[in-house]
């Protein structure tokens, strides 16, 4: 019963994964490796990324915002745009198309981000008796991390890789990647600035997560157009 | 395909080692998480003779419900949660009575029956409700103990947790939803080993020796008095058997005479030409089997010396009349005497004390009397108690009502009182004479401070005899207790020497451990704690997987039409072998 509780959000939190890459061509050219090769990257990005937390900020013993520890929370919150600019450009796997790589990237990153915070929680909680919509909310907010480390990487291989892209929209890919880039710090101030509860919190991120996916389809879309 | 996807398949399997070895790691921390953990006490579980009685499960893992439950709702998987206040004694009579089955049985005793609930706060404001709750409580108690009950049942006490959480059964019975597990609601668990019998419950007894001035001769020659009282309890939850009438004032008085008569005899020119024994004795519940064991250890000559013994017991809530039960017949020139001793000063102190007779029938194993032990083995005695007929077989001996806030301190100073007085009495001859040795505001008056404070560490002290161990801190108390009491005050001024010498003092306060006789078997695992866990249902679960399902279709058709478009999606379903070689 708890088990299938348990099995239940574990379909909400890794199945979305799963069916991106079967469902997308990404299965077609087996991209598997990139994936995988940015999942490691990210585990080594979320241990520098540890190192410097621990290093730089102070334990908070209270739960409220403090702006100075959060700007530097986001600061190293944009090690992580060095991991994915890592995997993006020094990876160089088989050759697949910069099309595909980007979502392989984001892919194996976002998978990473799940099974590192929300497996263990998962396991030890969602099998116990009581009943909490937690769980369920965390699935959720793991399918809007997919989304929003696929659309950083599409940005960011727009950043990077492509060299012949309009002039006019790089102001505007580098805002969204910004945006996309600081999102963590931005719930983290919703939920605690501002002391909204989880539900909420995890509303928004969907609803965020895919405004952003769809300005960054249409940035690479447009992006497309003058190559194609 | 699959030749050149070798590669990394070694790594998806290294990477699937960790998770799994992860995976194990986690399971191993087993984390009990409930949203309400609640400290509960069990009905005690023993056979008398082998005949089984009372709760003989202790692990509960069930949904809960109240007592609005559907008629027709079959029990036999569901944890009833009965608040005392609502309970019906015809719900009783059918379901414990008629032996019906049910999963398990939860009773919420009030705050006011709980010896943690501080000074009795609490029991002022309600007051109109206190003794019917008490008359209830007490007539479920005995139901309880003499039946044998197949399942768990548990006391715990309101709080503000419980009280929502039985606030949310009721809700859910009175939709018609009885929690099971398809509809979600509470789940009781309470994880307990299998009850296992306590070996040979040890019964300790402790006594003390007061010895009378020696004119000439051995002390041994002089004549001795006792006063005893019986010390441990029983009732439905051995956890919360406090007696704090049954026997705590007993206690309590014995050790107020105790100090008060060492104080007299630690000055040579006050000490009588009596030797007093203060016993505090085991097993009162179980037919005073304590008190047979150390009265057949006495030396032939030291039970001959004894002139009388006087037994205290529920000393502690009377209002006008106390009476003294023997079972000589009055006209015996010692019972006489003491009956003589006792009205004379009950009448100076304004109540009355009545003599009631019972002739000991030696053929019934049924003693109800602590004084009868000692009848048996023709020592005169009588017991002093405030109830005027004999109690059944494990009945009034300090059980769930029985707490601090129904005992009255003023009746236990009146007792003291009159015990002392007709005490001196005796042992000072001031037969016929209106003498008040204990007069109040003399050093020798009745300290009131030191029987509230001893009352109330009694009635915070579960004492059944089968649960307190050969070495309980409570026994070493007692024992010091009265230690200090007399020992020290003898050897006058030299308190804290006297308590280094305690040990070498044998003769004057020891341990008598003996073992219950074999008639009563014990069941451990007294206390446990209550899992409140507030789960989803079956059905629930089952719709978000179909729910859970159907996204993941969606999306995966949304993501095929977008990136590869509809005919690819349609062409999927038409040819499954090629799917399959895509997805290899």
């Amino acid at each position: 019963m708890t088990v299938f509780h348990f099995f239940n959000c574990a379909i909400l939190t890794f199945g979305p994964h799963a069916v991106y890459y079967s469902a997308t061509p990404l299965s077609e050219y087996d991209t598997l490796g990139t994936s995988i090769k940015a999942a490691v990257v990210y585990l080594a990005t979320a241990l520098v990324k540890l190192i410097c937390l621990a290093t730089f900020l102070k334990v908070s013993e209270s739960d409220s915002f403090d702006p100075y520890q959060e700007f530097l929370k986001a600061l190293i919150g944009f090690i992580d745009v060095a991991g994915l600019y890592f995997a993006l450009t020094q990876l160089t796997h088989r050759n697949i198309s910069q099309n595909h790589k980007f979502q392989a990237v984001g892919l194996g990153w976002a998978f990473a981000d799940s099974v590192l915070h929300r497996l263990a929680p998962l396991w030890v909680g969602a099998r116990g008796l009581e009943f909490t919509w937690e769980y369920i909310l965390q699935g959720l907010e793991a399918n809007a991390n997919l989304v929003l480390s696929i659309s950083l990487a599409g940005l960011g291989s727009l950043m990077w890789l492509r060299k012949n892209k309009p002039k006019t929209l790089i102001p505007i890919i580098y805002l969204c990647a910004g945006i996309v880039a600081t999102m963590p710090s931005i719930t983290s101030y919703l939920r605690r600035g501002l002391g909204w509860h989880l539900p909420k919190v995890v509303g928004f991120e969907l609803f965020t997560s895919l405004v952003m996916a769809f300005i960054s389809w249409q940035l690479f879309a447009a992006c497309q157009r003058p190559s194609a | 395909m699959a030749t050149v996807s070798k590669k990394p398949r070694n790594r998806e399997i290294l990477f699937d080692s960790v998770i799994a070895l992860v995976f194990i790691l986690v399971a191993c921390v087993d984390l009990c998480d409930g949203a309400t953990v609640v400290d509960v006490y069990r009905l005690i579980q023993y056979d008398i003779s082998g005949v089984p009685f009372g709760s003989r499960l202790a692990s509960i893992n069930h949904h809960a419900a109240s007592l609005h439950f559907a008629p027709s709702a079959d029990l036999s998987r569901t944890v009833l949660l009965i608040p005392l206040r609502e309970l019906n004694m015809s719900f009783v009579q059918e379901y414990i009575g008629g032996s019906k089955p049910l999963g398990g049985l939860i009773f919420l005793l009030p705050q006011i029956f709980s010896f943690k609930n501080k000074g009795g706060a609490s029991s002022n404001h309600d007051d109109g409700s206190k003794e019917p709750l008490k008359n209830v409580l007490d007539k479920l108690e005995q139901i309880l103990i003499h039946t044998n009950l197949p399942y768990p049942v548990y006391f715990a006490f309101e709080d503000d947790n419980i009280d929502t959480v039985l606030l949310d059964i009721k809700k859910n019975d009175a939709s018609g939803q009885p929690a099971t597990a398809t509809t979600g609601g509470y789940k009781f668990v309470v994880s307990a080993t299998e009850p296992k019998k306590v070996g040979s419950p040890p019964i300790t007894n402790i006594q003390g020796w007061l010895p009378g001035l020696k004119t000439d001769g051995d002390s041994h020659q002089l004549p001795t008095i006792a006063i005893v009282a019986s010390y441990d309890t029983f009732g439905a939850a051995p956890a919360l058997s406090v007696g704090s009438d049954s026997n705590g004032s007993g206690i309590v008085a014995l050790l107020e005479v105790a100090r008060l008569f060492s104080l007299l005899y630690s000055n040579p020119k006050t000490r009588g030409q009596y030797n007093l024994l203060f016993g505090l004795t085991s097993g009162g519940p179980y037919n005073y089997n304590g008190t047979r064991k150390w009265l057949q250890s006495f030396d032939q000559r030291l039970r001959e010396s004894i002139d009388y013994a006087i037994c205290l017991d529920s000393i502690g809530s009377w209002e006008n009349d106390l009476w003294i039960h023997v079972s000589k017949p009055p006209e015996n020139a010692f019972i006489k005497q003491i009956l003589e001793d006792f009205s004379s000063v009950a009448e100076d102190l304004g109540f009355q004390v009545n003599l009631k007779h019972k002739k000991i029938n030696i053929s019934n194993p049924r003693v109800a009397w602590e004084h009868e032990q000692f009848s048996r083995l023709r020592v005169t005695a009588a017991t002093l108690s405030e109830l005027s007929t004999a109690p059944e077989l494990l009945q009034s001996t300090g059980g769930l009502v029985d707490g601090r806030q129904f005992v009255n301190e003023a009746a236990i100073v009146r007792s003291v009182k009159l015990i002392a007085e007709s005490l001196a009495k005796h042992i000072y001859g001031h037969q016929g004479k209106n003498v008040q040795i204990f007069a109040d505001n003399s050093n020798l008056a009745v300290n009131p401070s030191y029987i509230r404070s001893w009352l109330d560490v009694l009635s915070r002290t579960p004492r059944v005899a089968p649960f307190l161990s050969k070495d309980d801190p409570f026994i070493t108390a007692l024992k010091k207790l009265e230690a200090f009491l007399l020992v020290s005050l003898v050897y006058s001024s030299k308190y804290f020497a006297c308590l280094k010498e305690l040990e070498d003092h044998t003769d004057e306060v020891n341990l008598q451990r003996e073992v219950l006789d074999g008639m009563f078997t014990f069941y451990d695992s007294t206390t446990a704690q209550l899992n409140i866990y507030q789960v989803a249902s079956v059905t629930f679960d089952l719709l978000l997987l179909l729910v859970l399902g159907s996204y993941l279709i969606v999306l995966f058709s949304f993501l095929v039409i977008t990136t590869r478009g509809l005919d690819d999606l349609i062409s999927l379903f038409r040819r499954p072998p090629s799917r399959k070689m895509k997805t290899a």
